[in-house]
């Protein structure tokens, strides 16, 4: 990279400028950050992995300081809460961690959790924070670092299981100008010890904001992670998140996105393989309507033998919503003995939506297993009558059917209460379009 | 209660005809059987009384209990009293047989006049069903249809028929794919379910069939035309003679010409 080279500078490159500030903590990490920034263009349609991207809502959009957002107070944070996690709560408002709304109690022993900026001397907080992130010439990552402040923390020592999901809750308020808030998640799992995660984005309003969450995860030998990340942000904001796991022998990461908000968002989950023996995740279900635009690009990178992965990836598009979808799957030249699926299955319910999908297999090992698949479709018309025949209206047939769709990927989502609120988030989706349909 | 008018059907859009003129009058408490070869228009003619949206009727009228059911959706028609059981029944992944039967019981229900049934009193009436054709209550958490064998599938239909008490049924080769055993005890089913309120339709390739479901009427279509009707005899006789002796004597819609 050579430096000092003239980009054109985006809302994310003077809004970092502009940060007047700057926080005692993390100086190094919000320095280095600030400074690769600088010399980090921000993307556009001409880049491969942005092609079919729509960016116009961050570049159109006059973002501001949180400070100066005008930011409204937040109201009815409990109605978000999941009752299995009274006691293992942790709470950011635009961003900004909130002792009164969280709540940390006991989780068992050696489980550690709670605001970043607390633990800033940990040991493994020095160690990984920042230390993980593997994006390249990314300006929201960067900006993310950049702006580095609080966050949450979780760090599960040797043998240590936590005894209740811990949920990771943003809000995000109304405010009366845009911003921008950088959320960032470390988790720390050592050998053997077992978490499972809640993170979840809700927007209060309808307001346009922009969040931009990077999460590092280290599952050490044998440790366990049930990470489910629900995004329902405001219909008008924007949400470019980050969230990378590195995985050790016998471990087991297993991550469930399911992707209902935002005017924009694109999500790149990435998986790396660090030793023989491992089983990871990485299903996702997206649920659009209206103008939205949700992008998926994902990355699995199997470095050595003996690994098992899974990627369904199911997306339901209505109104003049478009989805994109490109999963990339490495099997590194050592990586024998890898079982990899991945399925992308579309479904289209508008004339007016639309799917850009691409699976991208690279395999450099010669005794692997690699199923992988595409599928756009409506909804089949036999089920249809099928289901017709035997009394049901053609709306309810259809509304039954895409709930069918939908079903299978959050079947796996083991909280209770998280998996009833999102049997809930699809038949809301669900009876919407036939609402929509019956009023055209 | 059901009458078909000189009905000429088809291919929505492509202009394919498959039925061309049949008549058909079916009257309450009736069992016919409609045999003929390989694409004559036989599941056509059943998905066509059903509502197929896949099929246009061009010429001539469908009656049920005396009115015209040209212009209703297919749940409509459902609602009305009208069953088919698919020659092919259709897998529906995710939706399960209860959830399936629970909606389709209580909207019929409500349309019929009959009282809807609470969870529990649904619960009860299933299984009393279930026991009529012998289905293992396993089925019932399964997504519909969905990996079942041929069998399975066709007994699940008469399942389904059993819970729904259609006052037509049209029944699309339920018997191929029935082992033996099967096909004794799904018969029993539709002979217990059938009252003199209700009628059947069924179509077979076998007369064997008929030998358990005894069939008041027997007709034979060929090429989109019903060319021949008779009593349970009939079936017999194609069953040694096949189709090809028909061609000796040209009837249209049963009438010798
Ligand atoms: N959608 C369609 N498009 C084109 N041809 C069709 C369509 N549906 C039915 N046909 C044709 O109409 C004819 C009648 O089909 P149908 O399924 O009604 O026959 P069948 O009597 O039930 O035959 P079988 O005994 O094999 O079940 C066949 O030649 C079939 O190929
Ligand atoms: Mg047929």
């Amino acid at each position: 990279m050579t430096l000092n080279k003239q980009i054109e500078l985006s809302v994310l490159h003077n809004l970092a400028a502009a940060e007047t500030a700057p926080e005692e903590r993390w100086a190094d990490i919000r320095k280095e950050s600030r400074s690769a920034l600088s010399q980090t263009a921000f993307p556009h349609r001409k880049i491969e992995e942005w092609r079919f991207t729509d960016l116009r809502p961050i570049t159109r959009t006059e973002f501001v300081p949180l400070e100066n957002a005008g930011a409204f107070p937040v109201s009815g944070a409990e109605t978000y809460f999941i009752p299995e996690s009274e006691g293992s709560r942790l709470v950011f408002v635009n961003g900004r961690y909130q002792e009164e709304l969280s709540s940390t109690g006991p989780l068992g022993k050696g489980v550690i959790f709670g605001n970043l900026a607390e633990y800033e001397d940990n040991p493994v907080v020095q160690e990984y924070l920042n230390k993980l992130l593997n994006y390249e010439e990314d300006v929201f990552s960067l900006y993310n670092g950049a702006l580095l402040n609080d966050g949450a923390f979780i760090h599960l020592e040797k043998n240590a299981k936590a005894e209740a999901p811990i949920q990771v809750l943003h809000l995000y308020t109304d405010s009366a100008k845009p911003f921008v808030a950088t959320p960032r998640l470390l988790v720390v799992a050592e050998e053997e010890s077992d978490l499972t995660i809640v993170e979840d984005h809700v927007g209060l309003g309808n307001n346009v904001y922009m969040t931009l969450p990077v999460s590092e995860v280290k599952v050490k030998e044998g440790a366990h992670i049930h990470h489910v990340r629900l995004q329902r942000d405001s219909e008008e904001a924007v949400h470019v998140s980050r969230p990378i796991a590195y995985v050790e022998k016998n471990s087991e990461y297993h991550a469930y996105t399911i992707t209902l908000g935002a005017r924009l968002s694109r999500n790149e989950p990435r998986v790396v393989q660090e030793d023989e023996e491992v089983d990871f995740t990485l299903d996702g279900l997206v649920l659009i309507d209206g103008n939205q635009i949700a992008d998926t690009h994902s990355v699995m990178d199997h470095r050595f033998a003996h690994g098992q992965s899974h990627q369904l990836h199911k997306v339901v598009v209505n109104g003049n919503a478009h989805s994109i979808f490109n999963g990339k799957i490495f099997v590194r030249k050592d990586a024998q003995k890898i079982d990899s699926f991945q399925e992308n299955r579309n479904l289209l319910l508008s004339y007016e939506g639309l799917v850009n999908t691409k699976p991208q297999l690279e395999i450099f090992a010669d005794d692997v297993l690699c199923s992988h698949g595409a599928t756009i479709g409506q909804l089949d018309p036999e089920e249809v009558f099928y289901l017709q025949s035997r009394g049901m209206t053609e709306e309810k047939a259809k509304e039954v059917l895409t709930y069918a769709f939908a079903l299978e990927t959050i079947e796996n989502v083991k909280i209770e209460s998280v998996h009833k609120l999102l049997i809930e988030e699809v038949n809301r989706y669900t009876r919407a379009n036939s609402i929509q349909k019956e009023t055209v | 209660m059901l009458e078909l008018k000189d009905v000429y059907a088809e291919v929505e859009g492509e202009g394919i005809e498959i039925l061309k003129g049949v008549s058909l009058t079916i009257n309450k408490g009736e069992i016919h059987a409609i045999m003929g070869p390989n694409g004559s228009g036989k599941s056509t003619l059943a998905k066509v009384v059903s509502g197929h949206p896949e099929y246009e009727v061009t010429q001539g009228d469908i009656l049920f209990n005396g009115e015209s059911i040209l212009e209703l959706d297919p749940d409509e028609r459902a609602h009305a009293g009208i069953f088919l059981a698919f020659q092919y029944p259709v897998e529906v992944p995710g939706v399960t047989n209860t959830t399936l039967l629970r909606e389709s019981y209580n909207t019929i229900a409500a349309s019929r006049g009959r009282e809807e049934l609470d969870p529990l009193e649904f619960d009860d009436y299933i299984r009393e069903k279930l026991d009529l054709v012998e289905m293992n209550p396993d089925f019932l958490e399964r997504s519909v249809n969905t990996g079942f064998s041929g069998g399975e599938k066709k007994r699940n239909e008469i399942f389904q028929m059993a819970v729904l008490q259609p006052s037509l049924a049209l029944l699309d080769e339920t018997d191929s794919g029935l082992d033996i055993d099967a096909l004794r005890v799904v018969s029993e089913g539709i002979n217990k379910l059938h009252t003199s309120e209700d009628a059947v339709i069924l179509i077979t390739h076998y007369q064997r069939l008929l030998n358990y479901i005894v069939p008041d009427f027997v007709h034979v279509m060929r090429d989109g035309r019903i060319v021949k009707t008779g009593g349970k005899e009939l079936a017999l006789e194609l069953e040694e003679k096949g189709y090809d002796w028909l061609d000796s004597q040209t009837t249209v819609n049963g009438e010798v010409k």
